[in-house]
């Protein structure tokens, strides 16, 4: 993120969502300001040039999708992250025709808002992937897909590679089990029951990864999910 | 009412046609009656005259014989004898060739007063000398009768047209009514009465039948709407309990005091209900998405066994964690393609398999067989066995109920939402597709998923 503090806008109605995403996303890191209503939230688009904008659809007098039209007919250059809970693949799909860049069904988890966001505003900085990723004294070659700690080769199979490696992406954050499921399983349907696949797969990495180690550095995050990370001292 | 009109015309026509015939017929029968007896009256007088012995009149006396007009003519033309009633006029012609010769011939000739007269003419010989009798009746009469029958259908057929239009109306209105009192009775019915039922007079008939049709789509209108009744109540009970979880927690975190780490325990169970809380109402929204869906819907064309075993491979790790064994049986049965809705039935599958997997004791065997069952429409049976525990007797039916959870046996610690086993049964029914617990299964428990496949 540089220096320069991203700016985010959110155009949230409910007041206690509104101000949870304001405390957790400055928390983050993010300079952040909040309307409750589309008038509002279309005027601050226009005099604070926010770099993202999370959209609420269901608003009072005007609809989300409304807004996110006028937006992109104008040609503003904001990313938009619509937060609803009509998220049917329709309601997805007519998003992201409008001009949405992501998409967020209602509820999520927080750790899965700031990884978008942060996917989101990434991509303005140039991305950088090298082959290698080092975490403590993990290091992961992406592209011969191995990984070792303390140069002791570690022997995953293509699932837990593939788990470990999006852990490691997403370095320092926490991951939910609905990110796993979305993105390392690519289980789309929101309803298929398989928390308890990613419990035994993340407890057979985790046997793998810091059993035999000292360091502990894949973590669970009571309620929320799983971070990748060195201890704090 | 025109095709009416023209029925009654056409009716009319041949009427008139046929009593015209008839009549004629008859005139004709009454004229070679009379000629065969005019001819045995027949004599010469003593001058040479020719007489008709006058004192013999049949009985009764029929106007047609008293107005009769007869002419005898000898062979050459010469008429030896004309009756009265021909008021001198000649009847007919000059002799035609033939006529009379074989058989009574008859003509419609002109008088020379213009009217019509039917006539016959016989050869007949009277005292040896051979000659034409002519004989014949005035059409007037007839004609007159004919003309008054015309007029009688003239007047009755606009007559029987109205008294048919009025008569149809009422014979409509009596017919319709009992239509006219169901359909009251129908406007009534609304979802606080679903209980009523249209009093069917005549079950018989049409109309019974149509009653019985719509009484039957109250019964299933009526359940469905006892079913959602229970269901939205089940539905606000499976909400309202993690979110009494959700309470509890927080208000116990709070009233014991400023404790971080017990802040982290009490938030942390929190969001653990809430991500039970939301696992309830996905799959609410799926049910309501699973019913919506058509028979159509978005389908596609695929091999089942190739979804069974993506299912299974998604599920892998729990098998090999339990160390169960599965066991697949003619796996080649099950490459058949069947046309359905992939994801759901995708998520139909994972959810019986998981509950298959959640029962199953470790190091047991999960046995899926497939099979072609014959003398049905092309069908594929896809059978799954554990070896846990088993169902219940009388639950075969109730564990694909929406919220059911066994209580007979220890399967708190590992139900779900409750839904899983109702969902899957919603997909393969709107599938068109079967799916049951075997009731004479002894050791663990047998689902049996039939599915309609594609040749």
């Amino acid at each position: 993120m540089g220096s320069i503090r991203s700016r985010i806008l959110i155009v949230e109605d409910d007041r206690k969502m509104s101000a949870a995403l304001v405390s957790g996303l400055e928390a983050a890191g993010y300079e952040v300001v909040a309307a409750s209503s589309a008038e509002e939230g279309f005027f601050l688009v226009h005099t604070l040039r926010p770099d993202l904008l999370l959209l609420d659809l269901t608003l009072p007098q005007r609809n989300g999708l409304d807004i996110l039209r006028q937006i992109r007919q104008e040609g503003t250059d904001v990313r938009v992250l619509i937060l609803t809970s009509h998220n049917t693949v329709e309601d997805r799909v007519e998003g992201l025709r409008i001009g949405a860049d992501d998409y967020l069904g209602k509820p999520f988890s927080f750790p899965e808002l700031t990884a978008r966001i942060d996917a989101l505003l990434r991509r303005f900085l140039s991305p950088s992937p090298s082959s290698f990723m080092d975490i403590g004294d993990l290091s992961i070659d992406t592209r011969n897909r191995t990984a070792s700690r303390n140069g002791e080769q570690l022997e995953l199979t293509a699932r837990e590679f593939d788990l470990l490696l999006y852990l490691a992406e997403n370095h320092g954050r926490t991951v939910s089990r609905e990110m796993l499921a979305k993105d390392v399983w690519r289980e789309h349907s929101r309803f298929t029951p398989i928390d308890n696949v990613i419990d035994v797969q993340m407890a057979r990495l985790r046997k793998k990864l810091d059993d035999p180690f000292e360091v502990k550095l894949l973590q669970t995050v009571r309620g929320l999910g799983f971070s990748l990370r060195e201890p704090q001292a | 009412m025109s095709v009416l009109a023209a029925l009654l015309l056409i009716y009319a026509a041949m009427v008139f046609a046929f009593q015209y015939a008839v009549l004629t017929r008859q005139l004709f029968h009454d004229e070679v009656q009379d000629v065969i007896t005019a001819e045995g009256l027949l004599f010469f007088d003593s001058q040479g005259r020719l007489q008709l012995r006058e004192d013999y009149f049949s009985r009764p006396q029929s106007h047609l014989l008293v107005d009769r007009m007869m002419e005898v003519r000898n062979l050459n033309g010469d008429v030896l004898y004309r009756s009265a009633t021909l008021r001198g006029m000649p009847l007919g012609g000059p002799n035609r060739t033939g006529e009379g010769d074989v058989d009574f011939d008859a003509h419609i000739v002109r008088l020379q007063d213009g009217s019509h007269v039917f006539m016959i003419s016989h050869i007949h010989s009277i005292q040896g000398r051979t000659m034409l009798i002519r004989l014949g009746y005035s059409l007037v009469p007839m004609r007159e009768r004919m003309f008054q029958f015309f007029l009688l259908l003239l007047i009755a057929i606009p007559l029987a047209l109205v008294i048919a239009a009025v008569a149809g109306q009422m014979i409509a209105k009596r017919a319709l009514r009992p239509l006219h009192q169901m359909a009251t009775r129908a406007e009534g019915i609304t979802a606080s009465n679903l209980n009523q039922r249209l009093i069917i007079m005549n079950p018989k008939d049409e109309l019974g039948q149509m009653g019985r049709v719509f009484n039957h789509v109250l019964d299933r209108l009526e359940q469905a709407f006892h079913q959602l009744q229970r269901f939205t109540a089940d539905a606000a009970h499976e909400l309202r309990t993690p979110l009494a979880a959700l309470r509890t927690i927080g208000e116990v975190a709070l009233a014991k005091g400023q404790d971080s780490a017990e802040y982290k325990e009490a938030l942390g169970n929190i969001l653990e209900e809430t991500g039970r809380l939301n696992e309830t109402i996905e799959s609410l929204l799926l049910l309501a998405r699973a019913e919506a869906t058509g028979v159509e819907g978005d389908k596609t064309l695929f091999v089942v066994s190739e979804l069974v075993n993506e299912v299974l491979s998604l599920l892998e790790i729990l098998i090999e964690e339990r160390r169960i064994s599965v066991v697949q049986e003619h796996e080649s049965l099950g490459r058949a393609y069947i046309r359905a809705n992939r994801g759901l039935l995708r998520i139909a599958i994972v959810n019986i398999l998981h509950n298959a997997l959640k029962f199953s004791p470790n190091g047991s065997v999960l046995r899926i067989s497939y099979a072609r069952p014959e003398n049905v429409a092309p069908h594929l049976r896809v059978t799954f066995q554990d070896q846990g525990p088993g169902i219940a007797p009388g639950e075969h039916q109730q564990v694909f109920e929406r919220f059911f959870t066994s209580p007979a046996h220890d399967t708190a610690s590992k139900s779900g939402s409750g839904l899983g086993l109702s969902v899957a049964k919603l997909v393969i029914d709107r599938i068109g597709g079967e799916i049951r617990f075997d009731q004479k299964t002894q050791v663990g428990a047998k689902c049996i998923m039939t599915l309609p496949i594609s040749k």
